[in-house]
């Protein structure tokens, strides 16, 4: 039994798509037609005869990680079979490390500072889809696709040390930065996937397993139906038995799977279709020097080469297209605004938006052309909030825009004395209420003459030629 | 006629090499009714080939390399020849031909040869007798006596070899001794190369850490001719062994100077007394051509050889043979109930006993609780066997001993051995083979009017060595 402080244990299996562009044990494409079956050979098949042919970029690209991940990286790749009979799988068995993966012991830290240790990370083929017309539970049949077939997947497994739905949730959002920092795994198209096990101090922490949970969304949905799942089945008097579950994402439900089987009973050997690959000193000299700067590195440089909050680069550092983004829009404007519009005005927008970066068309240029503008304020905070609103829905040139809309800022302050004058002849009564001594009466006015310039005017600049005015009366 | 003279008879235009084909699957066809060497005759293909190599003599298209120009293949049914079934002696394959050709097929076809069938096999090299041969399948018989076996699990592919009147040479194949078991018994040469000289890209896999491809020849010359053009680095293969292959028909005829040779202590006891007189005669035959012989002693390797084989290859079989269920290819069942079911239906009524029954041992020595004590244990021991004949090969340039401790047995013998006295055939032959050392059977003669083999082994990548001391028992 374990013992915890906490009330919830989580542990979990992650499973990643890496981005090469052929398979792991054969040279077929990892993406492109969509066909089904049609990006198969006899390896991917498992046809008899055939031989895997280990992908060196693959193994480049798991080292690249468990560097990131601080692991220990075992000198040799040894790939062994993990049998089990199952409709996806091309032999019957799959192509996976066991007694020593290529890394172990790192660690990986979540928003909040908690560091989860990473048991191991290992190399392993991704079996064909299932494809179940109508539905998991329903379905008489089953299709089966070749195409994901021996695609190169990572397993990333944690120690047990989640403690709730929602670390798990940032743990995943973690290792995805650090993904795509890496370059190893597209954001768009590339498979995440989380096998987890959870259970609960009330059912004395009895080991339940949930597969096929993808995206970090999900995860945090999984976790928390699967939580109150054992809560209430405690709670109606069940005993919990070592079981794996299935989460369907449909329903929003998992529902049992099978006993759980412990790993042994894969009967693991060694693949002898493959030799021990060396990973040799040279090799991780040479990734070490390609490892690119990952989030915590970014931190550091923008807090003290850019000077700007660490509060502020570490939001901008949690994705690698902002942390890029931010990073050229600093070499042409104050960094400190930079910061500042990308971290709150951008990230406003795109929420409110629903979408994320990479989703969206408009580059640094947009970016830079905006911010100059506030920057030398030819426009107003109000006026290039509403315009990078509209240049998330669809891309423009700023300056021209500007001119074309006549967007500039009204600072010409013969031009605005005229506006203030003309608000002032057309609201006396508020003109008396301010004399009177109420603030509120000039906020009023000062609202007026913005609304004559359409947000032109900076509110302070209006502010102060009233109040002249008006003592001048 | 030997294979050289007829290759350049072919060249020359001096033999129809389609007429000489239409002969040779005749032959083939005749030979098969009474022995069941054959479980395909590739007529449609070799036809083809004779077509196309005609074509390119007319054409005087460049064919002078062509070390195998119209020589006759037969190829073990576990290797794979494109759009010809090959199902490795086992139902669950029936109907299967593959959409690739294995690389020793593609190396032999680009040398001309002519693949003239798949030869008939213990289902997936499951077996020394060839008597276990998948459901439906016929078992060979002994070229010298059709009541007796012709060893296993080459079986087929050393009949042919003995039996075929034209110029022929076999693709066998060996995960326990199969290719020099099945020589010994039909009294051909057999060499079974090092493991990873030569290409398992399109083999059928037994035990992949076992197997090797290798050359079954009536004389030693056309055994050297197919080792050669089939040995290599192979990109697709990652064990292949990336180290250029020696000519090995150099060494048919190469003066053998300052040999010294081990005798396997162990190897002779409890043998029968009719092979072992004809292997010491052939140690005699070596000893008068000069070559220093000492008793030697291999105890690791013969005590323990059988058992590591059997833990190794029943595990690596079991895991080798998941992948048929009759989803993808072979044959298939009506589809009713679950996967498991379904899989369970397919695999229960079209494996053979024997392939049941490793597939049982298999998975049981790498069960949990059992896989320290069986399978890991087996992968520790075989590294000992390594360094003993590696201490052994510092001294001598090959070892000997007899091939099979019996004379080739009848049919009626065999069905009364329990399984591990029939596994004891292998005593001799399964340690070069755990220990991927090449080697070689050569016939030494008969007793009872049926043919005795005798065993020499060499260090790895040695494989002309042994071709250098076998021609010393080449006809001539």
């Amino acid at each position: 039994m374990i013992s915890s402080k906490n009330n919830i244990i989580i542990g979990l299996e992650v499973h990643v798509e890496i981005n090469t562009n052929t398979k792991l044990f054969c040279s077929c494409p990892t993406k492109g037609n969509e066909e089904p079956n049609s990006r198969t050979c006899e390896t991917c098949l498992g046809m008899p005869g055939s031989k895997p042919l280990l992908n060196k970029k693959a193994v480049e690209y798991a080292i690249k990680l468990c560097l990131a991940l601080n692991c220990k990286i075992n000198k040799e790749l040894i790939f062994s079979r993990k049998s089990y009979f199952y409709p996806d799988m091309a032999k019957n068995y799959q192509i996976s490390q066991y007694e020593i993966p290529l890394g172990q012991n790192g660690s990986l830290k979540l928003k909040s500072g908690k560091e989860i240790g990473i048991t191991r990370v290992h190399m392993e083929e991704d079996p064909a889809a299932l494809i179940h017309p109508k539905g998991m539970q329903e379905s008489a049949y089953v299709l089966v696709d070749y195409n994901r077939s021996g695609n190169p997947l990572l397993e990333i497994v944690t120690n047990p040390e989640l403690s709730s739905a929602e670390e798990a949730r940032d743990f995943m959002k973690q290792l995805i930065t650090v993904l795509s920092y890496l370059d190893i795994f597209d954001i768009n198209e590339g498979i995440i996937k989380a096998d987890a096990n959870v259970s609960i101090r009330e059912s004395t922490f009895v080991k339940q397993e949930v597969k096929n949970i993808t995206g970090f969304k999900e995860i945090e949905r999984a976790l928390k139906y699967e939580i109150l799942r054992q809560k209430s089945e405690i709670k109606q008097g069940k005993k919990l038995m070592q079981e794996t579950h299935a989460w369907d994402s449909e329903k929003g439900l998992t529902f049992s799977l099978r006993k759980k089987e412990t790993e042994e009973d894969y009967g693991y050997i060694f693949d002898s279709d493959l030799v021990k690959t060396e990973i040799t000193d040279e090799l991780l000299n040479k990734i070490k020097s390609e490892m690119p700067e990952l989030a915590h590195d970014k931190i550091s440089k923008f807090v003290s080469k850019h000077k700007i909050k660490k509060e502020d680069a570490e939001i901008i550092a949690a994705e690698k297209e902002l942390a890029e983004l931010f990073e050229k829009v600093a070499k042409a404007v104050d960094p400190i605004l930079a910061a500042k519009w990308l971290r709150r005005e951008l990230v406003r927008v795109l929420n409110y938006n629903k979408k994320e970066l990479h989703e969206i068309e408009i580059d640094e240029k947009h970016i830079i052309d905006l911010l100059k503008l506030v920057e030398a304020k030819k426009i107003t905070d109000k006026v290039a909030q509403k315009l990078l609103e509209k240049l998330i829905e669809k891309p423009f040139d700023v300056n021209s825009h500007v001119k074309k809309e006549n967007l500039g800022a009204v600072s010409d302050s013969g031009k605005l004395e005229k506006y203030c004058k003309e608000a002032i002849k057309e609201n006396p009564k508020a003109v008396e209420d301010y004399k009177k001594g109420e603030e509120k009466a000039l906020n009023y006015i000062v609202g007026q003459v913005m609304r004559k310039t359409r947000g032109k005017a900076t509110p302070k600049e209006v502010n102060e030629i009233i109040i002249n005015l008006i003592n001048k009366e | 006629m030997d294979t050289y003279e007829f290759v350049n008879k072919i060249k020359n235009n001096e033999i129809d090499i389609v007429e000489h084909t239409h002969k040779v699957i005749e032959e083939c066809k005749k030979i098969n009714k009474e022995y069941n060497y054959l479980n395909v005759i590739s007529e449609e293909l070799a036809l083809e080939q004779a077509k196309n190599i005609k074509k390119s003599i007319k054409n005087k298209e460049n064919i002078k390399n062509k070390k195998l120009l119209g020589v006759a293949v037969s190829v073990k049914d576990s290797i794979c020849v494109k759009n010809v079934e090959s199902a490795a002696g086992s139902r669950i394959l029936k109907g299967y031909k593959p959409l690739f050709d294995a690389t020793v097929i593609k190396k032999a076809k680009e040398q001309g040869a002519i693949i003239i069938g798949k030869t008939s096999q213990d289902e997936f090299g499951f077996g020394g007798f060839s008597v276990n041969v998948g459901l439906s399948f016929k078992i060979p018989k002994n070229p010298f006596d059709k009541q007796r076996s012709c060893g296993g699990s080459s079986g087929g592919a050393a009949g042919i070899t003995q039996k075929a009147s034209f110029p022929h040479i076999a693709l066998g194949e060996s995960t326990g001794g199969s290719i020099a078991e099945p020589s010994s018994f039909c009294g051909v040469f057999g060499l079974c190369p090092t493991y990873g000289r030569v290409s398992r890209y399109g083999l059928i896999d037994y035990a992949n850490s076992l197997d090797k491809i290798g050359p079954m020849g009536k004389s030693l010359q056309e055994v050297a001719l197919l080792q050669e053009t089939i040995s290599g680095f192979d990109q697709n293969e990652s064990t292949t062994i990336n180290k250029s292959a020696d000519n090995y028909t150099d060494f048919t005829n190469k003066k053998i100077k300052n040999v010294k040779i081990g005798i396997i202590k162990e190897a002779f006891e409890n043998i029968d007394n009719k092979v072992n007189k004809k292997t010491l005669e052939g140690i005699k035959k070596l000893e008068e051509a000069g070559i220093k012989t000492e008793e030697v002693s291999l105890k690791m390797p013969i005590k323990y050889g059988l058992a590591t084989y059997y833990m190794l290859a029943t595990s690596e079989a079991s895991t080798n043979l998941a992948k048929y269920c009759g989803m993808r290819y072979g044959i298939s069942e009506k589809l009713e109930g679950n996967f498991n079911e379904y899989f369970t239906k397919v695999r229960s009524s079209n494996f053979g006993a024997e392939a049941k029954r490793r597939i049982i041992l298999g998975t049981f020595a790498r069960m949990s609780g059992y896989r320290d004590a069986y399978y890991i244990k087996a992968t520790k021991v075989r590294t000992k066997i390594v360094e003993e004949y590696k201490k052994l090969f510092k001294k001598y340039d090959a070892l000997i001993s007899p091939t099979v401790p019996i004379l080739p047995p009848k049919f009626s013998e065999i069905e009364k051995l329990t399984p591990l006295q029939q596994y004891m055939i292998d005593t001799i032959t399964v340690s070069p083979n755990v220990a991927g050392l090449p080697h070689l059977n050569v016939p030494v003669g008969f007793e009872n009017n049926l043919p005795v083999g005798m065993l020499l082994t060499a260090d790895h990548l040695e494989e002309g060595k042994l071709i250098q001391l076998g021609s010393l028992f080449e006809k001539n």
